[in-house]
């Protein structure tokens, strides 16, 4: 486990699988988090991104295999190891009655943050930009707002690991972008950042990402690879000012380094699946000119994550 | 060093927190201060000092009569007790008691004398249309002080009239002595029996002119009833109804509100969900327990100290015994108490289930605790459940630290806190088991 730490694992786990009863929540999940990184837990509703988190955060008990969260098992974790995590759950669970302040300050308290803290916790609400609303009850809080406090509240104890279960969920795009925003920030301080969502468009913000689905973890690779990995390589669109007729295509396919069928998307435009790009694009201009096509654009194309994902998920239920 | 700091700093997480959460409700507050003092204020006001005034009306076949003997016998009798009328008629008089237009019907009997001679008791028929077992027990002791009333003053009258009747015949015997006297000096000297007799015979009509003197000399109300009682309580004070009972309302006050409040407050946090982030967050079920007790106590303690402060400013009710022992026995009532409400809280489900459980407890410390029926009224196995309620203990405390000025007795005291103790462990052990399960 410590040569893991050495190698700057944050987390890791093996074969990890948890049951309830009969349901299998999650099975043989084998994972290493990098220390900061930015790792996203990507995955449908009930794919078992929570059900990890609470694994790893010690919530629950693992039904087998083994896991390592900052070199230490969760069950084993004593409160300086606890003070070393910060947890932001799904839904807003503060004390509606109690102000912005006052619930941070509670917080706080609980994680046994010092007496003399007031510049911390001023410090967290300008970060999450709550500074102007510290007196107001965190029942007459907006969705995002209501978010916004319960990360600060996740930070307030300066934690060096971060789980954040869906903390995007529900909130209007402007404000997703600003939350991925603080998180680059707070990576950016030396922070490791595991963030579930369902919005998987949000990969693009991570270093690695994990896909889940019905409780197995497909995949992780950096957005890129991810996408490389859906496609099978990279995507290149050609756009023409002549039409790209079949025996184009067709010898477009019959290239070493394309890979699969080309995608038409329209009649002067395709998009085809290369090994690398970045040599590809140069013979792809060679073979335009030999065919007397006049390229129009050239260019790496990158599919919208949801695009990938679905593509990757039916690749999977495909191989099933 | 430091991590006993740490811990108390996550023990004061939830002083502050349950604090704010109290005081930011004021009418919360000002319903709970004013609340029991309105309560006993109007307990007092509905309830003066005196018996129920029973609206009765005497049924006779000769009311004129009747009424002059009533107005005799409502001279000596507690007049308050009966508003009444006299009425002829029994069907009418029982149909007003049926609507409720009166409360007793009492149908005097016919012939009194006639039937006393004929060596039987004239029969008082007494109609009521009470359900309350306490109200019937009322009537029935007012019938049986009217009947004794009725059976005195004729005791009496028959006495008076033996003295004045008396007053002849001691005339008769004072006669009788001189000339027995008279007789026994006539006896010729030698004649030892017949003058043995003659001074016997004197000493008998002397002992009985005596008797007879003494008869005619006492009053007839102490020859009918020559003994009387006199009941001597050994505190001094009089208390009045609202005195009475103020030290049970306090204690039922402070438990409800402490087994309300605790009751709620883990049920709440377990359906939040922060204790998916209590469970991962390094405080520990011992430390928020401790906080949770601590915050309460510390708002109960404020509000006991309110409530008693009313009480005895304005509703004039006493604390015989010291202070102290009043303030240590509110504690440990109200730690006791939080221990249930806590217990409840990690038993419930739901809020819901919270409230109906804390209800239940406060209807059984009602009915169980001592509040309006002595507990040596009840039968050995229920005393189990009554001694079981905070309030039971509390209540006894209070009003032999309030009322008689004593002491806690301290078996209440050490079991009360006894059960507190229990009751912190099993709560530690629940939420122990709630924020690791």
């Amino acid at each position: 486990m410590k040569n893991n730490l050495l190698a700057g694992n944050v987390v890791e786990t093996q074969d990890l699988t948890k049951t309830f009863g009969e349901d299998i929540a999650l099975q043989s999940l084998n994972m290493q988090v990098p220390r900061g990184t930015i790792f996203g837990f990507v995955g449908p509703s009930g794919c078992g991104k929570t059900t990890t988190v609470r694994l790893l955060t010690g919530f629950y008990k693992p039904t087998s295999g083994t896991l390592s969260v900052l070199g230490k098992n969760p069950a084993d974790f004593s409160d300086s190891d606890r003070e070393k995590i910060g947890y932001l759950i799904q839904q807003f669970v503060l004390y509606p009655d109690l102000t912005v302040w006052e619930n941070l300050n509670f917080a706080a308290s609980f994680y046994g943050v010092g007496l003399f803290r007031w510049g911390r916790l001023n410090k967290l609400l300008d970060f999450v930009e709550l500074a102007g609303d510290k007196n107001k009850l965190a029942r007459d809080l907006s969705g995002g707002m209501k978010r916004r406090l319960s990360l600060a509240a996740a930070l307030v104890h300066n934690p060096e690991l971060l789980f954040l279960d869906e903390p995007t969920a529900g909130i209007d795009p402007i404000l997703r972008r600003k939350f991925w925003d603080y998180f680059k920030e707070l990576q950016a301080e030396g922070h490791t950042l595991f963030i579930t969502t369902q919005y998987v468009g949000e990969a693009a913000y991570c270093d690695l990402v994990g896909v889940m689905y019905g409780g197995r973890l497909l995949m992780i690779e950096t957005p890129d690879g991810l996408r490389r990995k859906a496609y099978g390589g990279d995507v290149i669109g050609i756009r023409t000012n002549e039409p790209i007729r079949f025996e184009h295509r067709h010898q477009l396919e019959s290239l070493p380094f394309v890979r699969g069928k080309v995608k038409i998307v329209s009649d002067q435009e395709v998009e085809v699946i290369v090994d690398e790009s970045s040599t590809a694009i140069q013979l792809l201009l060679e073979w335009c000119r030999a065919q007397k096509l006049t390229v129009e654009m050239m260019e790496q194309k990158s599919p919208p994550f949801d695009d990938v994902f679905i593509r990757i998920i039916e690749t999977e239920i495909a191989n099933e | 060093m430091n991590r006993i700091f740490k811990s108390l700093i996550r023990i004061s997480s939830f002083l502050g927190k349950e604090m704010t959460e109290i005081f930011r409700q004021p009418r919360l507050i000002l319903t709970l201060v004013l609340g029991p003092f309105l309560i006993m204020f109007l307990f007092g006001l509905g309830y003066p000092d005196q018996n129920r005034t029973l609206r009765t009306t005497f049924v006779t076949t000769d009311p004129d009569t009747f009424q002059k003997e009533m107005n005799i016998f409502t001279k000596s009798f507690n007049s308050k007790i009966f508003d009444y009328v006299i009425e002829s008629d029994k069907e009418l008089a029982l149909a007003k008691l049926a609507l409720n237009q009166t409360d007793l019907v009492i149908v005097v009997p016919d012939v009194p004398f006639e039937t006393i001679k004929n060596n039987q008791q004239a029969e008082f028929l007494i109609y009521h249309n009470e359900v309350d077992p306490i109200q019937i027990a009322y009537i029935q002791s007012v019938a049986r002080i009217l009947v004794d009333e009725v059976n005195r003053q004729i005791l009496q009258s028959m006495a008076e009239q033996g003295q004045a009747d008396s007053g002849s015949l001691q005339t008769d015997l004072e006669t009788a002595i001189a000339k027995t006297h008279a007789l026994r000096q006539a006896v010729p000297a030698g004649n030892v029996t017949t003058a043995t007799q003659a001074a016997d015979l004197e000493n008998d009509l002397t002992n009985v002119h005596e008797n007879l003197t003494t008869f005619r000399s006492l009053s007839s109300g102490i020859l009918v009833s020559p003994f009387s009682a006199k009941i001597i309580g050994l505190f001094e004070v009089q208390l009045t109804v609202t005195g009475f009972f103020a030290p049970a309302v306090i204690v039922l006050l402070l438990q409800h509100v402490s087994i309300t409040f605790a009751s709620l407050s883990i049920v709440r946090e377990t359906r939040s969900g922060i204790m998916e982030l209590f469970r991962v967050a390094p405080i520990k079920a011992f430390e928020t327990l401790v906080g949770k007790y601590l915050s309460y106590l510390f708002f109960e303690i404020i509000l006991a100290g309110v409530i008693t402060a009313l009480a005895v400013r304005l509703l004039r009710i006493p604390i015989l015994g010291s202070l102290q022992d009043y303030a240590l026995a509110v504690v440990v009532l109200l730690f006791t108490s939080l221990g249930v409400g806590f217990l409840i809280s990690l038993i419930s489900q739901t809020d819901t289930q919270a409230v109906q459980y804390s209800m239940l407890l406060m209807l059984a410390s009602i009915f169980f605790s001592g509040f309006f029926l002595d507990l040596r009224l009840m039968k050995a196995p229920i005393t189990v459940l009554a001694w079981s309620l905070p309030a039971t203990y509390g209540i006894r405390m209070l009003q032999d630290i309030m009322l008689r000025g004593s002491s806690a007795p301290l078996l209440v005291f050490l079991g009360i806190a006894g059960i507190g103790i229990v009751l912190f462990l099993i709560n530690w052990r629940l939420l122990k088991k709630t924020m690791e399960s």
